[in-house]
C-alpha cells in the first residue's frame, strides 16, 4: 500500500519499485511493437534509408497472399494435433510419475529433459533420425513405411514435425502438472474413497475438475507455442518437401527476410499476432469458467 | 521519515544513472568498434563481413598477410551464421549501427544497399575486370561493387568412371546433344556404376537448374531481359517454349538415371560430392565451388570437369556447348559509419588482392577462386575452376542470371522439387512458375 500523502509523492515511490522495470518494457517491448505497427504502412525492403508510407495496402496484400492462408491453414491442423497429444501424453506421464513409482524422480528429469535441448540442435538430431536411423531400421528389417525417410514425404514430414514438437514440450507440460497434482488435497480424495468412489470416479469427479488450472496454463503455453512454431520447422524440414511443410511463422520470416517484402511481411506477423492473442485470451477466459474450489 | 526520503532519491538517482550509463556506455562502445580509433591515424582497424563461408580460414589468413603489408591496418574478418544470407546479416548490423567496413553480397543485393555503400568507379581495378564483370552492380553509371570470384555450373563429371564407361579417354566435346548425354549416361549403367545423382535442395535446381531456361533463351542478353520482362508481365508462354521444354525433357532423362529414384527428395548436399569423389556416380549437377568437398572423397586422381547441359538434339543449339558462369560474390564498403582512414584502407586491401602477388596467390591458390580480373594469369589451382576457365577463354559460356528476385530460388525450387518428386507433372511446373513471375514487384 502506498501511503505517501500527495500525487508527487506517490508518484516518487512508485517510479522507485516500477521504474526500471517499466523503463525497459518500455523500450524494448512497446516502442519497438509500435514501430513494427508503424513499418506495416510503409513500403520499407529492409535496407533502404528512404520509405514512404502505403497505406493499408500491405494489409490488403496480406488477404491476398494465398501462401500465407495455406501455412496457416497448415499451422492451425498442426497447433491442433501438438496440443491434444502434448497434453493428453504430459499428463498421463504425471499421473503416473505421482504414484510413487520407484526412481519415478529419475523418469520425470527424463521426460523433462528434451525441453532443455535448444529447438535448432534437436531439429538437426531428429533430422539425422529420421533421414538415417529410420531408414537404416526399416530397410534392415523391412518395414514399408521406414524404408524410405519421413521428411521427402509431405504428409510424413507433417507427423515428423508433430512427433518432434510433441517430444519436446510433453515433459515440461508434465510438471505442470504434476505441481497441479500434488496441489490435490489429500483430505478429499480420502474422503471420496471412503465414500466409495473407484480410482476412475475420482479421476474424473475430483482430480479433473481440481486441475483446470494447471490445463488453461498447459493448453495456453502449448497454443501459443505451436502457433509460434519456428526452430524445429527451419532445423527439420526447412518448410519442405517442397514448403508443403511451412509453419506461418516460417512463411512471415521469408516474406520479410527473403522475398524483401519487409512492409508485407510484417502486416502478416502483426495479423498473426491478433489471432493467436484471441485464440488465446478466448480459451483462458472460457475455461477459467471451468474452474472450481477445493 | 524525512532520512528516509532522502534515501529513496538517492536510490532512483543511482537507478537513473545506472540505466542511463549502460545506454550510452553500448552507443559508445559500438562507435570505437566501427570508428576503431580513428582518432589514431596510425592504426585501422577494418572488418569484412564473409559470406562465402568455405574460404573462411584462407580469408583469416589472407587478413594476416595484408597487415604484414601494411603495419597499421587490421583486418578482422565477421563470419555470416551458417544457413543466414548476407543480405539479412548485413541489414541487422546496419540496423543495430554497427555495420562492417566491408560487406561481402550477392550480386542482385548490391544496388539495394546503394545509399549506404561507397561508390567505386573511381577505382583503378574498374579497368582490369573480365568482361561485364561490373554491369549488375553499376547503377546510373556509378559502380558500387568489388567483383570477388567467378562462378560456373554444370554437369561435374569423375573422369576415372567416364574413362571406363567409354573405353578410353573421355573427351568432354563428344557431348554436344541430349541424346549424347543420354548414351554417356547408358554406357556408366552398363559399366556398372550409377550415372548421375541429383541434389534435391531448392537453392541448386531454382538458382541453378531452371534459370538455365531463362539464360538459354537467347546468347544476346538484351534478348535475355526481354524474355525476363515478358515472364514478369505474364506474357511469355512457357508450355511452348523450345527452350524451357528442351531443359525439361533433359531433366526427365536425369530423373530417369538418378541414383536417389527411389526417394529423389531424400538426397542432401554432402552426398553428391562423396558419391561422385568415390566414383559411386560419374555426373553430379554442380558447381566449381563443391571443389573442396569432392577433393575430400576424391578417387579419380583429381581429374574432374563439366559438361555443359544440353537442351535439345541439335548439336548447334545455344547453350547446348556452353557452362553457365558469372561473378558471384561481391564485396562493397561502406560509408555510413566507416571514417575516411577506414574506406581508404579497405580500398587498399582490395587492390593488394587484384595486384599483390601475396593478393593474387590467396585469390587463386589458396581459396579456389576464379579470378574476375584480366591482369590476374595465374591459372585456376583446381580442376573445376581449370575446366571454368576453359570454357570461358573458349568463348563458350553462358551468363548465369544472377540478377533474379531474391525468393526465386526458394519459391521456383520447390516447385522443381514437386516435379522432381512426381508430385506435379510439366502443366503444374508451367504453371507455378508463371504464377511466381506474376506475384514479383
Amino acid at each position: 500500500m502506498i501511503e505517501e500523502k500527495g500525487v508527487w509523492n506517490r508518484l516518487r515511490t512508485r517510479l522507485l519499485f516500477t521504474g526500471p522495470t517499466l523503463f525497459a518494457f518500455i523500450t524494448v517491448m512497446i516502442i519497438p511493437f509500435l514501430y513494427g505497427i508503424y513499418l506495416t504502412f510503409t513500403n520499407w525492403d529492409g535496407i533502404s534509408t528512404t520509405l514512404s508510407l502505403v497505406g493499408v495496402q500491405n494489409y490488403l496484400a496480406v488477404f491476398r497472399d494465398i501462401e500465407f492462408w495455406k501455412s496457416f491453414s497448415l499451422t492451425l491442423k498442426y497447433v491442433f494435433y501438438t496440443v491434444v497429444l502434448i497434453n493428453v501424453i504430459a499428463f498421463m506421464l504425471a499421473y503416473v510419475l505421482t504414484k510413487g513409482l520407484k526412481g519415478q524422480s529419475i523418469f520425470r528429469a527424463g521426460f523433462f529433459l528434451p525441453n532443455l535441448v535448444g529447438g535448432i540442435v534437436l531439429g538437426f538430431i531428429w533430422q539425422f533420425i529420421f533421414n538415417n536411423v529410420l531408414v537404416y531400421l526399416g530397410q534392415h528389417a523391412s518395414i514399408q513405411s521406414l524404408s524410405t525417410t519421413w521428411l521427402a514425404d509431405p504428409d510424413k514430414a507433417f507427423w515428423a514435425l508433430v512427433i518432434v514438437t510433441v517430444w519436446q514440450n510433453a515433459g515440461y507440460m508434465m510438471v505442470i502438472y504434476i505441481a497441479g497434482l500434488t496441489g490435490v488435497p489429500n483430505d478429499i480424495m480420502e474422503a471420496a474413497s471412503i465414500d466409495g468412489a473407484n480410482s476412475w470416479t475420482r479421476l474424473r469427479k475430483m482430480v479433473l475438475p481440481l486441475m483446470v488450472p494447471s490445463f488453461i496454463v498447459c493448453i495456453f503455453l502449448s497454443l501459443q507455442r505451436g502457433f509460434m512454431v519456428y526452430d524445429v520447422n527451419l532445423a527439420l524440414t526447412k518448410g519442405g518437401p517442397f514448403s508443403s511443410t511451412q509453419m506461418v511463422s516460417m512463411h512471415v520470416y521469408e516474406k520479410a527476410f527473403l522475398s524483401r517484402d519487409y512492409g508485407v511481411g510484417q502486416a502478416e506477423a502483426f495479423v498473426l499476432f491478433l489471432m493467436v492473442a484471441l485464440i488465446t485470451l478466448l480459451q483462458v477466459y472460457f475455461s477459467k469458467k471451468l474452474e472450481v474450489e477445493a | 521519515m524525512r532520512k528516509f526520503k532522502r534515501v529513496q532519491w538517492m536510490v532512483m538517482l543511482l537507478l537513473l544513472v545506472m540505466v542511463v550509463s549502460a545506454c550510452s556506455g553500448s552507443g559508445g562502445e559500438g562507435n570505437s568498434a566501427s570508428g576503431g580509433g580513428s582518432g589514431d591515424s596510425k592504426n585501422v582497424k577494418i572488418t569484412l563481413l564473409n559470406s562465402k563461408g568455405e574460404i573462411l580460414p584462407q580469408l583469416e589468413e589472407a587478413a594476416k598477410a595484408f597487415q604484414k603489408d601494411n603495419p597499421g591496418i587490421t583486418v578482422e574478418i565477421q563470419p555470416v551464421p551458417t544457413g543466414g544470407s548476407p543480405f539479412e546479416r548485413a541489414s541487422a548490423l546496419y540496423a543495430s549501427g554497427n555495420p562492417p567496413t566491408m560487406i561481402m553480397l550477392d550480386t542482385g543485393d548490391v544496388e539495394k544497399f546503394k545509399d549506404r555503400i561507397l561508390d567505386l568507379s573511381g577505382e583503378k581495378w574498374n579497368a582490369d575486370t573480365v568482361e561485364s564483370a561490373t554491369n549488375a552492380t553499376t547503377v546510373d553509371g556509378k559502380n558500387y561493387a568489388f567483383p570477388l570470384a567467378v562462378e560456373g555450373y554444370g554437369f561435374i563429371y569423375n573422369k576415372a568412371v567416364v574413362d571406363k564407361a567409354v573405353g578410353g579417354s573421355f573427351d568432354p566435346t563428344t557431348i554436344k546433344t541430349r541424346n549424347d548425354l543420354e548414351k554417356l549416361f547408358q554406357q556408366i549403367e552398363t559399366s556398372g556404376k550409377k550415372a548421375l545423382v541429383i541434389s534435391s535442395m531448392d537453392w541448386s535446381l531454382g538458382a541453378h537448374y531452371l534459370p538455365l531456361a531463362y539464360a538459354g533463351q537467347n546468347k544476346d542478353m538484351a534478348e535475355v531481359d526481354k524474355f525476363m520482362a515478358s515472364l514478369k508481365a505474364g506474357q511469355a508462354d512457357l508450355a511452348n517454349n523450345p527452350v524451357f521444354n528442351g531443359l525439361m525433357d533433359t531433366f526427365d532423362v536425369m530423373m530417369k538415371y538418378n541414383i536417389d529414384q527411389a526417394s529423389p527428395l531424400a538426397g542432401t548436399y554432402e552426398r553428391g560430392p562423396e558419391l561422385l569423389g568415390k566414383g559411386e556416380v560419374g555426373i553430379w549437377f554442380m558447381g566449381n565451388w563443391a571443389w573442396p568437398q569432392i577433393n575430400s572423397f576424391d578417387t579419380a586422381n583429381k581429374e574432374y570437369g563439366f559438361l555443359p547441359v544440353p537442351i535439345s538434339n541439335n548439336a548447334d543449339d545455344y547453350g547446348n556447348q556452353e557452362i553457365s558462369s558469372a561473378v558471384s560474390k561481391r564485396i562493397v564498403i561502406d560509408k555510413e559509419k566507416a571514417t575516411p582512414e577506414q574506406q581508404e584502407a579497405a580500398k587498399k586491401f582490395l587492390n593488394w588482392i587484384v595486384y599483390e602477388e601475396k593478393g593474387q596467390d590467396f585469390l587463386v591458390n589458396q581459396a579456389n577462386i576464379i579470378p574476375a580480373f584480366k591482369n590476374i594469369t595465374l591459372p585456376a589451382a583446381d580442376p573445376l575452376g581449370k575446366s571454368i576457365q576453359d570454357y570461358i577463354a573458349k568463348g563458350k559460356s553462358e551468363q548465369s542470371m544472377s540478377m533474379l528476385p531474391a525468393d526465386h530460388w526458394s519459391k521456383t525450387g520447390s516447385s522443381m522439387q514437386k516435379y522432381l518428386a512426381k508430385q506435379g507433372d510439366r502443366a503444374t511446373l508451367v504453371k507455378e512458375i508463371e504464377n511466381y513471375w506474376k506475384t514479383v514487384k
